[in-house]
């Protein structure tokens, strides 16, 4: 047994984890407080790809700059396809909001190849690339830093939820609408702090995936995989999000690098069945969870 | 009469405006015109190439028309977008051919040039060729009726190792591939050629369709220590952070790719990593002007810009096509498709205007010539560093 190599796999599979989590937060907020399973998540992490190569190359500001005005934007839109597009859709059944990010998805897509064109692009250089290695175990740079910035944004999720008035507001919306309102919680407001959070940490996500794998229109294909890693973990738990895109990362590197990569998705779909089976509503997940 | 202008009534004005502007756009069109039907991916997946396939092939036909057309029959084009879908593909070619006579189709994929191959024999009148360079489809005796312009996966393989094992005889190497139908072509096939040329294939990785992070797999390369890796199955991501983690660990392989990786737009955006990447290209690039090529300098006359090779591949299938359409032609025969494909095949030595290097046959379904390029970050730009390798020639 080659335990340096193993410890460089399961390294690379926690970092690659790390992003898993960081995006299944973005579903996990949406649909905690409004119930949504917003299918889009991988098209606004796209977006996020791409606004920040329109600031940081087509502009070529400052890397924080780009970074700080992503944000924004993401969180702009969030806000503003709440209000327009989600919000007038409340009490209408669960099948047709979620019909209708994914129409949000497809137009996102559109969006994208006419504004910045169909060809994959690489994202500038903003993330440090000297190897660093823990011990003697190389771990690449990008996704070490990858892997930081979801390790710090999904610790402070779960303080803000716990000691943040905005975040107890949220997590009793979650629990009971009506009560939520008869107790004087603003809960429109709470949903529209959903979408715009949501839509940042999908951002967020979408220029740290985009700085290791480049961005395309497709890249949305991301958001898709990580629907499992949230199934798994329990649709409406952000620990859940975290614990599952840990172990889905880990899982992965490990079938890739002992299997073989064409197994990969094998080893994440029988864990997804297995888990489904056992516990439905995910390892982390509320039972009553409604399944589409 | 009152007349209320309903939201409905206002979208069925719309909806009619749009049939009537629709018949009246139609390009002027005779019923001799030379039909070139295309199920072209504008959008999805792979419309980075499409946009260049279908520039390439409305420069070619434009040229035709020009000049007179084919035996002052006008070429005309008639594409449809189909996202890289197989069933919106499989809809545009039936709407196609239903509104015109075709005789010449492009294919946007492997997976539509095989659905639709058995169609294609019962109608009998189409020649076809397109995107794909599936190994498969270099089968005259299954594809009657279809060829590649160019080289096919294995053919590139071929190429490529060939180049290699004259560089560094018994060389170490390894393939990365897409875990998908595109991706694994080539492997199995490539893994026999390799070694009868005496090299040894250290590894084969294969990656998952959309994987971001490839941290796992560029471990598995640094542990088989090959001197070369070929991907295949990709067009950009995940080989820049390949090569990027690979050089930070201080790997010397040396990375190859095959023609949907190649294009000089798509290497260059590698980034300083992908200094010396090399790969097997059929086509000369846009800016090559190293030797004489009429048709080079005509699109550089039509588009100052850089233009893809995918525009080059879209231009060069429809310059066969009307080959074969014109030497049907001029031998007195119908223009079915078995009458065009006999037409195509009887190519020798044809020159393509410099957009391959060398004068090429066709004699069954595939081009097997290629040349090894290299990126020279510094020029920006893919450069020869091999002469043209001609599969064909060397008996393979």
């Amino acid at each position: 047994m080659d335990w340096l190599f193993l410890a460089e796999v399961s390294l690379a599979g926690i970092g690659a984890g790390g992003l898993y989590a960081l995006t299944g937060l973005a579903f996990v907020l949406i649909y905690k407080a409004t119930r949504v399973v917003n299918l889009a998540i991988g098209e606004i992490l796209m977006l996020g790809g791409y606004v920040f190569f329109g600031f940081a190359a087509g502009l070529a500001l400052p890397t924080w700059l780009a970074i700080l005005l992503t944000l924004a934007v993401a969180g702009l839109f969030g806000g503003v396809v709440e209000r327009l597009l989600i919000r007038p859709m409340l009490g209408e059944s669960p099948i047709s909001v979620f019909m209708l990010t994914i129409g949000l998805g497809s137009i996102l897509v559109g969006v994208v190849e006419l504004l910045w064109g169909a060809n994959p692009l690489q994202l500038p250089d903003y993330m440090p690339n000297t190897p660093l290695f823990i011990g003697e175990a190389y771990v690449s740079a990008k996704v070490a830093t990858a892997f930081a910035v979801a390790a710090v944004t999904v610790v402070a999720f779960l303080l803000l939820f716990r000691f943040w008035r905005g975040g107890v507001a949220l997590r009793a919306t979650a629990g009971d609408q009506a009560a939520a309102y008869s107790m004087g919680i603003d809960v429109p407001r709470v949903f529209s702090l959903a979408w715009v959070i949501a839509c940042i940490t999908a951002a967020a996500s979408g220029m740290l995936v985009g700085a290791i794998g480049g961005i395309s229109p497709t890249m949305g294909v991301f958001g898709l995989s990580v629907l499992v890693v949230v199934i798994v973990g329990g649709l409406d738990s952000v620990l859940g999000a975290m614990v599952a895109g840990l172990f889905i990362g880990l899982l992965e590197a490990l079938t890739g690098a002992f299997l073989g990569g064409e197994f990969k998705m094998l080893a994440t779909f029988t864990l997804l069945v297995a888990v489904l089976v056992v516990r439905p509503y995910g390892l982390f997940g509320t039972h009553e969870i409604e399944r589409l | 009469m009152t007349f209320k202008l309903s939201r409905r009534t206002v979208l069925a004005a719309l909806v009619a405006a749009g049939l009537a502007a629709g018949s009246l756009a139609p390009q002027a069109r005779a019923a001799d015109d030379i039909v070139l039907g295309g199920s072209i991916p504008l959008t999805g997946v792979f419309a980075f190439a499409g946009e260049g396939i279908h520039a390439g092939i409305q420069d070619w036909v434009k040229m035709v028309n020009e000049q007179g057309g084919i035996d002052g029959r006008m070429l005309r084009y008639v594409p449809e977008d189909t996202a890289y879908k197989v069933d919106a593909s499989v809809a545009a070619f039936n709407k196609i051919t239903g509104q015109n006579a075709v005789n010449l189709y492009y294919a946007d994929s492997t997976a539509f040039s095989k659905t639709i191959n058995p169609e294609l024999e019962r109608n009998g009148k189409i020649l076809m060729a397109g995107a794909s360079f599936a190994t498969e489809l270099n089968d005259p005796e299954k594809f009657p009726l279809q060829f590649i312009a160019g080289p096919d996966y294995t053919e590139m393989f071929g190429i490529l190792l060939e180049y290699v094992s004259k560089e560094k005889p018994g060389a170490k190497v390894a393939f990365v591939h897409s875990d998908t139908e595109f991706g694994r072509d080539p492997i199995a096939s490539s893994t026999e050629r390799a070694k009868t040329l005496g090299l040894e294939v250290v590894e084969t990785i294969v990656t998952p369709p959309g994987s971001v992070d490839v941290s796992t797999e560029v471990l598995k390369l640094r542990r088989a220590r090959p001197d070369y890796t070929i991907f295949h199955g990709y067009v950009l991501a995940p080989i820049p952070e390949f090569i990027n983690q690979a050089k930070q660990m201080g790997m010397e392989t040396k990375f190859m790719g095959t023609f949907w990786s190649m294009d000089n737009g798509i290497v260059m955006k590698m980034g300083e990593a992908a200094d010396g990447f090399m790969g097997v290209m059929p086509y000369r690039y846009y800016y090559d002007d190293s030797e004489k090529a009429p048709m080079l300098e005509k699109i550089r006359q039509m588009r100052p810009e850089y233009q893809s090779t995918a525009y080059l591949q879209g231009m060069l299938t429809a310059m066969l096509m009307t080959e074969a359409v014109k030497r049907t032609l001029a031998d007195g025969k119908e223009l079915t498709g078995p009458n065009l494909k006999a037409s195509l095949n009887s190519l020798k030595d044809f020159d393509t205007g410099g957009i391959i290097g060398v004068p090429v046959s066709i004699p069954g379904n595939s081009i097997p010539v290629g040349r090894i390029y290299q990126a020279d970050m510094k020029q920006q730009k893919m450069v020869p560093v091999s002469d043209w390798i001609r599969l064909d020639k060397a008996g393979g």
